[in-house]
């Protein structure tokens, strides 16, 4: 009895992951890190996004923004002069980057990012972006 | 805390910007500052249940576009001065919510402006109207 029990439960868990989706999330054993003195937990190795989804991101906060024409983003748009922002607006642009992917860039290279196709590949190349 | 005391140190005072050039990196700066203390000023203040961060961002960038006119580097620089000032009263919470809300959220357009409200017609007559006004017509 305890067999056909057990063979009827597999019968119906097979059945049940026929048609419910069940998530598998890897735990990845965290090791805290100081940084700055406040305690940081960091993964063990980097994760980066998948560049399309990143692509999909960015393009949305672009067009989002009050200024731009959504006809024209495009990935390979220039801030200046293709959608015509002016400099607060590229800064406000590249923050907004910031706050949407958890990450922070440093002024250096944030002076660098001037088109849509540049805040990806940065973006697609941090390791803690989210 | 951390953060006010960063941005106590960059206040000390610098020479004056050489160039329009140096001016706008300095403000360029300012403004990258400012929109990282946003989220801390989100949690200070529960301004969450107002405004979203990226439409307070929006604000505070309309905010350093009304002086976007100006020519004199040395003008530039007591602007910022003056913002800087601003943020770190905002971040000591020395200012309170509704000062918030007033000028960043509501803003000076959303208030009522005395020169909109006009006289209100309550169908008196011409005679009337003008006797109000003086009386001699």
């Amino acid at each position: 009895m305890q067999a056909a029990l057990r063979s009827s439960a597999i019968a119906v868990r097979n059945t049940l992951l026929q048609h419910v989706r069940v998530t598998v999330a890897a735990i990845s054993l965290k090791t805290p890190v100081v940084l700055d003195d406040r305690l940081c937990y960091s993964s063990g190795h980097a994760t980066y996004l998948d560049k399309s989804s990143v692509t999909d991101r960015i393009l949305e906060l672009v067009k989002k923004m009050e200024k731009v024409d959504p006809s024209k983003v495009a990935p390979e748009a220039a801030f200046q002069k293709d959608l015509l922002l002016d400099s607060l607006d590229t800064v406000e642009l590249v923050m907004a980057i910031e706050e949407e992917f958890a990450i922070e860039i440093p002024d250096a290279e944030a002076d660098k990012i001037s088109s849509c196709s540049e805040a990806i590949e940065y973006v697609a190349s941090h390791p803690a972006a989210k | 805390m951390a953060l006010s005391w960063q941005i106590a140190k960059s206040t000390a005072t610098k020479p004056p910007s050489a160039s329009m050039e140096e001016a706008k990196h300095r403000v360029l700066d300012f403004f990258r500052e400012a929109c990282r203390a946003l989220p801390v000023l989100m949690d200070t203040y529960n301004l969450d249940e107002v405004i979203t961060q990226s439409e307070l961002r929006s604000q505070i960038a309309a905010a350093f576009r009304k002086h976007s006119a100006v020519t004199n580097p040395k003008v530039v620089d007591m602007l910022v001065f003056k913002g800087k000032e601003e943020l770190q009263d905002c971040l000591d919470h020395s200012k309170q919510r509704h000062h918030l809300i007033s000028t960043y959220v509501v803003g000076t357009e959303g208030q009522i402006s005395l020169k909109k409200l006009g006289t209100v017609d309550h169908g008196e007559s011409h005679f009337l109207k003008n006797f109000y006004q003086s009386n001699l017509f």
